[in-house]
């Protein structure tokens, strides 16, 4: 039985890999998630991310095309599945229903990403 | 310097692929290749560079790291095909798989024998059940004795020990029981022997049986001599002793019997059921010494600290505590009791205790049994070591001769992805099954060696029994497999270094490169197996000299009779009644058998130094009956008309400072410690009194006359019927003293058989060089097998063109031969080298001479020559249409 609930930064690498699309690649994503959340992370953090993910079937990869600053070397592409997204929908739904009971926030909430 | 700051840090990398999953390589590398460039652009290079380890180090991730490869190589389905791949290669090459599994049988086959030797010595003392934490306690000088009050100084000063016990070899005599007389030689022994050792009674109570003095546990066969069937617990039998050998043949002297008075048998000890370092007839209660020592029949020394020559002490060591205990307290005990720093004898005297499973391997002085000393272990192992080493040798090299042969399967491996490991891991099982076969035959060897061994003159002496147990084979499994590792090691790392493509392509380029270790290892057996050749030469020529050495006293025809305690006179006077005997003389020791007393002399009245002599007690017929020429003066005098006079060498008079042998005449000469006035009566020739093995030189020899101290009469007889007359002799015997057995020994046999430990020598060198040169023939012969089959077209070719057999045999036949006088050179000087390291220690010896090492050379050439021989020959007679036409 693999876990199918979603963690905080598998959560925001999962949203990261569907904003990024053709682009989303372990440098990319890693790149993109300093950026957005001024919050520094290894390659391999992403990369081991990424690839728990996919074994848990919200994600797929295929072998991309190789640019001249890599090297010459092939990137792996991550693209979310039907399921993955369905993971991301029942995250934001069952948030939703919950800053939605808390009175403070009540009907005032503006589920913006970026500010997580 | 910029152009390198621009790359990442190759350190990095170069760890990022040692570790990193193959499949992931590519696109991590390139991820952190854009990484590193992007860092650039925006910080330093030494911070990008700082970013790039951070970001390797970060993928230490279970999910990036490479799987181990041991579990892949180690798939059963694979060893399987690596066993199955093996037995194939050794039954398709039949003759080379022969050579291996023969060459190192033989070899093995010694190396086991000497693990049957030391297991058996293992299972001495193996049954006490206290056995791991009983110790023998033992001097710094290397004996096996201590003082008699060590035993008890140590269970009652210290807390270590838990119960000690002291045994001291005393009763040694006759046991009489209604006119029915045993032999009996055995221990005093005391309560507690019994609860140290586990020694269990078959009759009677071991609490009580050594408490009351005249108590007596006897052997099972002794109880059946003196009493028959009937239960022996509680009868009696009168004891005398005689002071027979014991423990050991050279202890004790013997001496007429004296009454100890009547024992009572307390217990009955089966001694057949126990192996054990002690072995003895009887145990008296230590308590008997009290009223012996009161009686003045037995020497006191139950308090002397500074007599040593007896006593055993051994202790059972408390559970809690250690060996370093037991050592701290004994070398207390030694630092407050041998407080005179002046007694040369003690001063520095340490008890040390050994541990009584070791007791057996390490033999000391005064020890209580005869066995083969550590240092024999070590000769024997250093032997069959060498001998292990160059049948390993053969392996090596027929493996990496073959190497061609076997280039193809390991390319074609290769290629279909095995690593190198999986190879090595291929060709090792490839040698273990090779030795596992060995060892089948080998025990097959063991089965004839072992009795051999067994049957050698020494082992009367050593008792090896060699039987072979589970445990044992269990050992030489394991044996065998370490042989199989350490023989296939070379050629699997060798081998399986090929690389595919050229081993695919070219076949012909990877053998000339490591000719040279190959010959090296071919010349190293062969230098082996000159040494030993030469070497059992060698000892065989000393033998040989030993035995036709002019001792200068004649032993043929001379019986000498042990006296056991008779009166000589009375023995005389029967046996000069047998019309053979012609002359009888008595003496106290048989000269040249290895025992000698010493005295010290000098010219009465003078300051001179003392001189050191043989003494030897002899009647007034022992130099005429040993056909020794009196030079000066006149014979011994007989007993009557005076014990002062003494007969001296000629190295004697020279020795004591007279310039000619009648100037020693009727001189007086007085004797240290006794201060005893002795006369010169005479003086006869030199002869060698001293076992040739340790004679520096001729020794000074002083004989006196006193009748107490004979031992044995010596009978020369004349007779074409020697055996007939000793009969007679025995009848004569038999008519005086009808208890004791007639004990006799021819004198010229008893001498031969003081060599006979060298021959043995000889056998066991003689059979090591067999083994050695086998061995490297076998090897050799592979090596021609190979080359001549490697050959076979050119020769064919050769032959077409026009050459003669004989000439194609020469060619193939020189390198083997170059190789041969290699070893011949190197082996001659070398073996003259380490073997004149131990004649030089003989004053009497033999030299290294041309003639043994000529002889060593013929006998390498001429195993040798016929290996390589019987291989070229046979390529060259090859018709060669036959070897043109095959492929």
């Amino acid at each position: 039985m693999i876990e199918t609930r979603l963690g905080e930064f598998e959560e925001v690498i999962l949203l990261l890999t569907g904003i990024l699309g053709e682009e989303a690649y372990s440098f990319k994503i890693a790149e993109e998630f300093e950026s957005q959340t001024k919050r520094s992370v290894s390659i391999g953090a992403v990369h081991s991310t990424l690839n728990r993910l996919e074994e848990k079937g919200f994600l797929t990869s295929k072998v991309g095309n190789a640019t001249a600053e890599r090297g010459g070397r092939r990137k792996r592409i991550y693209t979310i599945t039907a399921y993955g997204k369905r993971a991301l929908e029942s995250a934001r739904d069952l948030r939703m229903s919950l800053y939605n009971q808390f009175p403070a926030f009540a009907g005032k909430v503006d589920f913006g990403f970026g500010g997580l | 310097m910029r152009k390198h700051n621009n790359q990442p840090p190759r350190a990095a990398q170069k760890l990022l692929t040692l570790f990193l999953r193959n499949d992931l390589a590519e696109e991590v590398t390139g991820d952190l290749g854009e990484r590193f460039n992007t860092m650039l652009t925006k910080r330093s290079p030494l911070r990008a560079r700082f970013d790039y380890w951070m970001q390797v180090i970060n993928y230490l991730r279970p999910f990036a790291i490479r799987k181990g490869r041991v579990q892949q190589i180690m798939h059963y389905a694979m060893m399987q095909n690596y066993f199955k791949v093996s037995w194939r290669n050794l039954v398709k090459y039949k003759a080379f798989s022969a050579i291996n599994v023969f060459g190192l049988a033989l070899a093995m086959s010694v190396c086991m024998l000497i693990i049957l030797m030391v297991a058996d010595q293992r299972r001495y003392d193996a049954f006490h059940e206290k056995g791991d934490r009983i110790y023998r306690i033992t001097l710094s000088t290397n004996y096996a004795t201590t003082p008699h009050p060590l035993a008890a100084a140590v269970k009652t000063e210290y807390t270590v020990a838990e119960e000690t016990t002291v045994l001291v070899p005393g009763p040694a005599g006759d046991a009489v029981y209604q006119n029915k007389l045993a032999e009996m030689r055995g221990y005093f022994a005391e309560p507690s022997f019994f609860s140290v050792f586990s020694f269990a009674l078959e009759k009677g109570d071991a609490t009580t049986a050594m408490q009351q003095p005249y108590s007596a546990v006897i052997s099972q066969e002794l109880a059946s001599q003196l009493y028959g069937d009937d239960d022996p617990i509680g009868k009696t039998f009168d004891f005398s002793d005689r002071q027979l050998s014991f423990p050991q043949e050279m202890d004790g002297i013997g001496a007429p019997p004296v009454s100890w008075g009547t024992f009572t048998v307390t217990g009955v000890l089966d001694e057949s059921k126990y192996k054990s370092h002690l072995k003895f007839d009887v145990l008296m209660s230590a308590s008997t010494q009290g009223p012996l020592l009161t009686s003045k029949k037995i020497e006191d020394h139950t308090n002397a600290w500074d007599w040593f020559y007896r006593p055993y002490t051994f202790v059972l060591l408390k559970e809690a505590k250690t060996l370093a205990d037991l050592q701290n307290s004994l070398d207390d005990l030694a630092a407050r009791t041998y407080t005179d720093k002046k007694n040369e004898q003690t001063k520095d005297l340490k008890f040390i205790p050994q541990k009584l499973s070791e007791v057996q391997l390490n033999l000391l002085g005064n020890d209580t049994n005869n066995r083969l000393p550590r240092v024999g272990y070590y000769f024997l192992i250093i032997l069959a070591s060498v001998i292990m080493l160059t049948a390993c040798f053969n392996y090596t090299n027929l493996s990496v001769a073959r190497a061609l042969t076997r280039a193809k399967e390991i390319g074609v491996r290769k290629v279909t992805g095995a690593q190198r490991k999986s190879i090595i891991v291929q060709f090792l099982s490839e040698s273990v099954l090779t030795s596992v076969m060995a060892l089948i035959v080998a025990i097959g060897f063991l089965f004839l060696l072992a009795p051999a061994f067994k049957d050698l003159w020494l082992n009367k002496f050593l008792k090896f029994e060699l039987p072979t147990t589970p445990g044992v084979y269990v050992i030489f499994l394991g044996f065998a497999l370490i042989i199989g590792l350490v023989a296939g090691i070379y050629p699997a790392f060798y081998l399986s270094k090929y690389n595919p493509i050229k081993a695919l392509k070219n076949l012909g380029n990877s053998q000339r490169g490591k000719l040279g270790l190959r010959k090296m290892l071919s010349v190293s057996q062969f230098v082996i197996s000159l040494f030993f050749i030469t070497t059992a030469i060698l000892v065989y020529r000393q033998f040989s000299y030993y035995m036709q050495f002019d001792y200068g006293f004649k032993t043929e025809n001379i019986v000498n009779v042990e006296l056991q305690g008779m009166d000589y006179e009375k023995l005389k006077h029967e046996l000069s009644s047998i019309p053979e005997v012609t002359n009888i003389s008595a003496t106290d020791i048989i000269p040249a058998t290895g025992t000698n007393n010493g005295m010290e002399i000098k010219k009465s009245g003078t300051q001179d130094e003392y001189i050191q002599t043989s003494i030897l007690q002899t009647d007034e017929h022992f130099l005429d009956n040993l056909e020794v020429k009196i030079i000066a003066g006149k014979n011994l005098p007989p007993r009557e008309q005076g014990s002062n006079s003494i007969v001296i060498s000629q190295k004697a008079v020279q020795k004591l400072g007279f310039q000619r042998a009648q100037d020693a005449v009727g001189q007086i000469v007085e004797a240290r410690w006794s201060n005893e006035q002795l006369v010169i009566t005479g003086v006869f020739e030199d002869f060698t009194y001293r076992m040739l093995i340790n004679t520096r030189e001729i020794h000074p020899i002083t004989l006196r006359n006193q009748p107490a101290a004979f031992q044995y009469a010596n009978v020369k007889i004349a007779s074409r019927d020697l055996m007939g007359t000793v009969k007679k002799l025995e009848a004569q015997w038999k008519k005086i003293d009808p208890v004791h057995p007639f004990k006799y020994e021819f004198f010229d046999q008893q001498m031969a058989s003081m060599q006979q430990g060298i021959f043995d020598l000889v056998t066991i060198l003689g059979f090591i060089a067999f083994l050695a040169i086998v061995i490297s023939c076998l090897g050799l012969l592979g090596m021609a097998t190979y080359t001549t089959e490697r050959r076979t077209k050119e020769i064919g070719i050769r032959k077409v063109l026009g050459a003669a057999d004989f000439t194609i045999a020469r060619l193939l036949s020189r390198e083997f031969m170059v190789m041969l006088l290699l070893a011949i050179c190197i082996g001659v000087p070398l073996s003259y080298f380490i073997n004149n390291m131990w004649l030089r220690q003989l004053t009497n010896r033999v030299e290294f001479d041309v003639t043994t090492a000529l002889a060593g050379v013929f006998v390498l050439l001429a195993f040798g020559i016929l290996t390589v021989g019987s291989q070229t020959f046979r390529a060259s007679r090859i018709n060669p249409v036959k070897s043109l036409k095959s492929e």
